[in-house]
């Protein structure tokens, strides 16, 4: 195992931001952390990292117990390299920046200059290597950064949220990168990433957090809502927006509420059925074996349709149709 | 109108002749102010630091005491470094009173505080991220230092550039603790002092205007060496 971690706690001013009972992570492989705003996963890769500790717990790092309190951090962060959400260049040209963790390294100045070459190469921003850094683009600089960490010739590269704001073809090209470096190189790439297709296509094992925690699957369609009395054991939980899903659960007040986008149904036509509600398609994504398709009923909610009963549907961008939210499909998350 | 007509005209004419007990006076002035800029440089900028970066019981008192010394005036450091420097004081078989030493050691204490403060306010505002991607290149406490130092050295140097001002301009120490002897403690700003008293006004602005065009020069140096860095 890369890292095995056992009741691994972070806690910030009182809160806790990370809650961890167990997390295996395998070598050499891809793997993405995702969850939303907030689940944990940039403070998990800081551990991850060795540039934090956690509160409590216990960590594991190819075997070995990590002491956060001791001075073996410092060997340890040779070996795993962390590229931040928007990462942050140092005000010189690109290929001193690419070349500052071989001076620190003290490599030879003559094979300096021909890694940063090659490294430059790898992430195609060899054309840029006398720029100044911090001409550069968001997506420039991330490629760099990538570079950069690369010069460490780590044993494993944490990328969070590697490709958050950046363009369509950056973005392709930081994939492209991340694939090549575990192939050829045989790197473990750990990244954050809200985009689950991204995460489908790259990733070789997933795991979501949320709220801090493991979670089974990922938490898609969260929503703020306000929870109200119905009949008894039902109640209404009422949307921002006035939409109101008919739910089970024993909570009041404020709540934030999950839809499972796979056991949401989608149709051409309404149905009396509690939560069903009329919409617009807006977005359709391939994925896998299945349809992502966007919905806007006031908000936007992501639907998964397997591939076999979408082609039945015939359905395009643009066209209006029926949602329903069985009440198994909602979840009152507190 | 004439009065500074003709103060120009003097300063253009010190300038210009190359006076030697001039040209003295101008280079006790500077190396005065550059010797205690660089030991106060030395003292407050990893001071600043270390203030900036770490976190200590009592750092914000610290913070508050340090920004209270800005507004020291130079009278209070004069007196104080007289009664320990003075032949009765402390330090007074060390014969430093009226010397250039005893000028330094009161500048150095005046500026400290400036050089320390600024630091702190420069290194203050780096992005944390850069220390986080120093230490994950695998850079070890110092070298992150050093980078992060890097990254603040335009308002480091601009710390420095505020305290060589402060010192270049100052009477009250020079003169307390110097005594304006001709030749060997003799700054700008004393020479001054002495043509106001002696009702030679002209001079007295004129060394006014020569004291401003030697720290015009001294910034401009200065600016270019950060321009040629910032690109």
């Amino acid at each position: 195992m890369l890292y095995a971690m056992k009741n691994v706690k972070k806690r910030y001013e009182g809160r806790t931001v990370l809650d961890l009972e167990a997390l295996s992570l395998g070598k050499g492989k891809i793997l993405v952390l995702q969850g939303p705003n907030g689940a944990g996963k940039t403070t998990l890769l800081e551990i991850m990292a060795f540039l934090s500790s956690p509160t409590s717990g216990e960590m594991w790092f190819d075997g070995r117990k990590v002491d956060f309190t001791g001075n073996s951090l410092m060997g340890l962060r040779q070996k795993v390299v962390l590229v931040q959400q928007h990462a942050i260049l140092f005000t010189t040209t690109v290929s001193r920046n690419v070349e500052l963790p071989l001076r620190i390294r003290k490599t030879p100045k003559r094979a300096r200059k021909q890694i940063v070459e090659d490294l430059l190469n790898l992430v195609g921003m060899e054309a840029l290597g006398d720029a100044r850094a911090h001409r550069l683009s968001g997506g420039e600089t991330q490629r760099v950064a990538i570079a950069q960490a690369l010069a460490c010739y780590p044993e494993v590269i944490l990328l969070d949220e590697p490709t958050a704001n950046v363009d369509v073809e950056n973005q392709m090209a930081i994939e492209r990168t991340i694939r090549d470096i575990n192939r050829t190189k045989g790197i473990s790439v750990i990244f954050t990433t809200h985009d689950m297709i991204q995460a489908s296509r790259i990733a070789e094992e997933t795991v979501f957090l949320f709220e801090g925690k493991k979670a089974r699957s990922t938490y898609e369609n969260i929503f703020s809502a306000h929870m109200e009395l119905d009949e008894d054991p039902w109640k209404y939980s009422v949307l921002q927006n006035g939409l109101r899903l008919r739910v089970q659960s024993e909570k009041l007040g404020r709540v934030r509420i999950c839809i499972d986008p796979r056991a949401v149904r989608l149709s051409r036509s309404g149905s009396s059925e509690d939560n069903t509600f009329q919409g617009r398609l807006v977005q359709l994504a391939d994925e896998e074996n299945r349809v992502r398709a966007h919905v806007d009923v006031g908000m936007l909610l992501s639907v998964l349709v397997p591939k076999d009963v979408f082609s039945g549907m015939d359905l395009g961008v643009g066209d209006p149709v029926w949602i329903t939210c069985p009440a198994e499909s909602i979840e009152v998350l507190g | 109108m004439d009065f500074f007509i003709d103060s120009f005209l003097s300063a253009a004419s010190l300038i210009w002749s190359m006076d030697p007990e001039f040209l003295v006076v101008v280079y006790v002035s500077l190396k005065v102010s550059s010797t205690s800029t660089l030991i106060a440089s030395i003292v407050g900028v990893p001071t600043g630091f270390l203030i900036a970066f770490t976190e200590f019981r009592g750092r914000r008192l610290l913070i508050t005491i340090l920004n209270t010394l800005l507004s020291l005036p130079t009278v209070v450091v004069g007196l104080f470094v007289y009664a320990f420097i003075s032949r009765r004081g402390v330090f007074g078989v060390y014969d430093l009173l009226y010397t250039q030493k005893a000028m330094v050691i009161g500048q150095v204490i005046l500026i400290v505080p400036i050089v320390t403060t600024f630091t702190i306010a420069a290194i203050s505002r780096i992005d944390e991220r850069y220390r986080k991607t120093a230490l994950t290149l695998g850079a070890n406490l110092l070298q992150t230092a050093w980078l992060i130092l890097r990254e603040a050295r335009f308002g480091i140097a601009a710390a420095i550039i505020a305290a060589f001002g402060r010192v270049i301009a100052e009477v009250g120490i020079s003169m307390m603790l110097g005594g304006n002897a001709k030749g060997f403690t003799r700054t700008m700003t004393t020479a001054m002092a002495l043509e106001y008293d002696k009702g030679l006004f002209v001079l007295s602005v004129a060394l006014g205007i020569v004291l401003l065009t030697v720290s015009f020069a001294v910034n401009l140096f200065f600016n270019y060496f950060q321009g040629k860095a910032r690109v």
